[in-house]
């Protein structure tokens, strides 16, 4: 997997203090028991072990993870660190968290655990981000705008991920950057496409948003980075990684564009049900490989798990069946997403939805670099 | 068959890569020079496992059935260099820009090819000098390339592992020979000598490789089995090499004679 790398998932519990439209996932207030970690972690060793992997990087998402205390997840970087001494492993830990009930109190796990840094999610302007309670977008993003400050006052690193919508589009690229990069300070931003994974409601019926519109502000914002940020170190994702790759031929991009997703990574959540990803382990229940509580091993539950193999039989399967093998950008993109496409077609082996807008994109960001390089 | 060979570096083809797994360990590993595995349909995980950085070949026999399988070889290039081993046959193009896709080197493996063979062949030469998302060399154009471009004496046969001077083949039946397309071939007590004696053949013939400039570099390697087929595709694709490679040693002589200016 990933050379000597295992990437782990870990949803430590479903529960979830927002309520946010089109959040894809069903949420339950399951936890992961700490005495349930010790097993699990040895599990996901014992499968790196299997495949001489050196390296552990867990990815610890909801859920919320705030809603659980920082002293569960003290408990648990004791835990992790014991085992990972005793079986001669290295450890990496990533938080994903909205930041909704973070206080001072975090900081030390947050240093200690995950080097004080923290990846969360706003949107701007916030349509849909809400507060379990029927407290709605402003004030979620006033408790938000507030604690990623506290945050980023004490010294952590605060990396956002948002997501266009249609009044992003009318704000246009120069105020979205601004309001993120000027107002905020905030150095580390991706915008992520928008897709209908999870129950139904009226956000997600307007899912894919208006292609054109999404396009046209990425390329404005590609510009407004270009201009703005690219030599004072402000990182926009996916403009960064791409730039990155076409410069310097670095291949460290999006996981929707990685050669198999299923090579690269899998998804525990508290019940330790295993899945490709937090997307599918939440959403949707029939695609997922197994319960590693249940099950013997990690190893086995991966080889045989059916679900996995038409995960991985996928970017091949597209090679037969889309276009993808005569376009110039196959080396990026081999596809693109599987939730992205299953939650947009209920079909596994088609091309990601996005597919021209990647192209354009792209494109745009392979000429940023031409450019970038003649001067 | 390895105990005959203990000598010699070694090239060792099977179908089965959990045998070369199990049969190649030790001292053996030191004197191979890659593992050839024969079927890319097998289960490659034996050998994401076996040994440490010890080049792989993957021969892919039909490129239709083939292509959507590369994505699973791709878990071996976290533990060896891995080559593609593509027969130019219809739909060949495919497999190519896959391999290079996700970072494979590629070999051609090809004898006499036709109209359509070569009309791909030229795509994918295409994409080798002039596409970016050609990062491994695709053989033989990427040494025949970098020979043209440092005016080296360099063959065909050799490029594509076929001058008897330094590789053999040995068939199932223990024989040896030239290379697989050579297999059950008559080429003479002295192999290690054949290229020329074809060569020198070729000449007193008085045909298309007696007027051929690109002859030193070919040696007549098209000109097997069939003496009769015509090569203007293939020195089409030769030409452009050869071009490609002259122009960019023009555009770095002028490039550095300009910075010499400069700096006087």
């Amino acid at each position: 997997m990933n050379g000597g790398q295992f990437s782990l998932i870990l949803l430590p519990t479903l529960a979830c203090n927002a309520d946010c439209d089109y959040c894809f996932e069903n949420k339950s207030g399951c936890t992961l028991h700490l005495d349930q970690l010790p097993s699990m972690i040895h599990k996901v060793m014992d499968h790196m072990e299997v495949n001489q992997i050196e390296e552990l990087c867990i990815y610890w998402q909801g859920g919320e993870v705030m809603t659980l205390p920082p002293e569960w997840f003290e408990q648990a970087h004791d835990i992790i660190r014991e085992i990972s001494a005793v079986r001669e492993k290295r450890i990496f830990n990533y938080l994903q968290s909205n930041m909704i009930t973070y206080s001072e109190k975090w900081n030390r796990v947050l240093s200690e655990m995950f080097g004080n840094s923290v990846g969360s999610s706003m949107d701007f302007p916030n349509l849909y981000r809400k507060l379990k309670g029927g407290y709605g977008p402003r004030e979620y993003e006033r408790i938000w705008t507030r604690n990623i400050m506290e945050a980023m006052n004490a010294g952590i690193h605060v990396g956002v991920i948002a997501i266009a919508n249609e009044q992003t589009f009318d704000l246009g690229a120069e105020h979205f950057y601004s309001h993120f990069v000027d107002e905020l300070g905030i150095r580390d931003f991706q915008i992520n496409t928008p897709f209908p994974g999870g129950p139904v409601n009226d956000v997600k019926k307007g899912f894919p948003v208006e292609a054109d519109r999404l396009s046209q502000f990425l390329m404005d914002l590609a510009d407004v980075w270009m201009r703005r940020g690219f030599q004072r170190d402000v990182r926009v994702g996916p403009f960064d990684s791409l730039m990155d790759y076409f410069v310097h031929g670095n291949k460290n991009l999006l996981c929707i564009w990685r050669e198999n997703c299923a090579s690269d990574f899998v998804c525990i959540d508290p019940m330790g049900n295993v899945a490709q990803c937090d997307c599918w382990v939440t959403s949707y229940p029939e695609f997922r490989y197994g319960r590693i509580f249940h099950q013997g091993s990690l190893s086995d539950l991966l080889m045989k798990s059916e679900v996995r193999r038409s995960f991985q039989q996928r970017p091949g399967r597209l090679m037969q069946k889309e276009d993808c093998i005569e376009c110039n950008y196959l080396h990026l993109c081999h596809g693109g997403c599987p939730v992205r496409t299953y939650a947009f077609y209920g079909d596994l082996f088609r091309k990601d939805p996005y597919c021209k807008l990647y192209k354009q994109l792209f494109q745009k960001i392979e000429t940023m670099a031409m450019n970038h390089l003649r001067n | 068959m390895l105990a005959v060979y203990r000598r010699h570096t070694v090239i060792v083809r099977s179908g089965d890569p959990a045998e070369i797994a199990k049969e190649l360990t030790g001292e053996d590993l030191e004197r191979v020079a890659y593992v050839q595995v024969l079927n890319v349909q097998a289960d490659l995980r034996p050998l994401t496992l076996w040994g440490d950085a010890i080049p792989v070949d993957l021969v892919v026999q039909h490129p239709e059935t083939d292509l959507p399988l590369l994505y699973q070889c791709s878990q071996l290039l976290a533990r060896h260099p891995v080559r593609i081993t593509v027969p130019v046959v219809s739909g060949f193009s495919k497999v190519v820009k896959l391999a290079a896709s996700l970072n494979f080197t590629v070999k051609l493996n090809v004898s006499q090819p036709e109209g359509s063979q070569i009309v791909e062949m030229s795509q994918v030469l295409e994409a080798y000098l002039h596409q970016p998302m050609v990062s491994q060399p695709i053989e033989y154009f990427h040494s025949m390339f970098l020979a043209f471009y440092r005016s080296e004496p360099l063959t065909l046969w050799a490029v594509q592992e076929e001058d008897p001077a330094y590789f053999r083949y040995i068939a199932d039946d223990g024989i040896e020979t030239i290379s697989g397309r050579f297999a059950g071939a008559k080429v003479g007590h002295d192999i290690a000598h054949f290229p020329d004696r074809f060569k020198k053949e070729l000449v007193a013939e008085r045909g298309e490789c007696s007027r051929c400039e690109l002859f030193e570099n070919c040696f007549g390697y098209f000109k097997w089995p069939k003496r009769e087929y015509r090569c203007d595709g293939v020195k089409s694709l030769f030409q452009l090499l050869k071009d490609a490679a002259h122009q960019l040693k023009n555009d770095l002589d002028t490039f550095q004679s300009g910075r010499i200016e400069e700096r006087s």
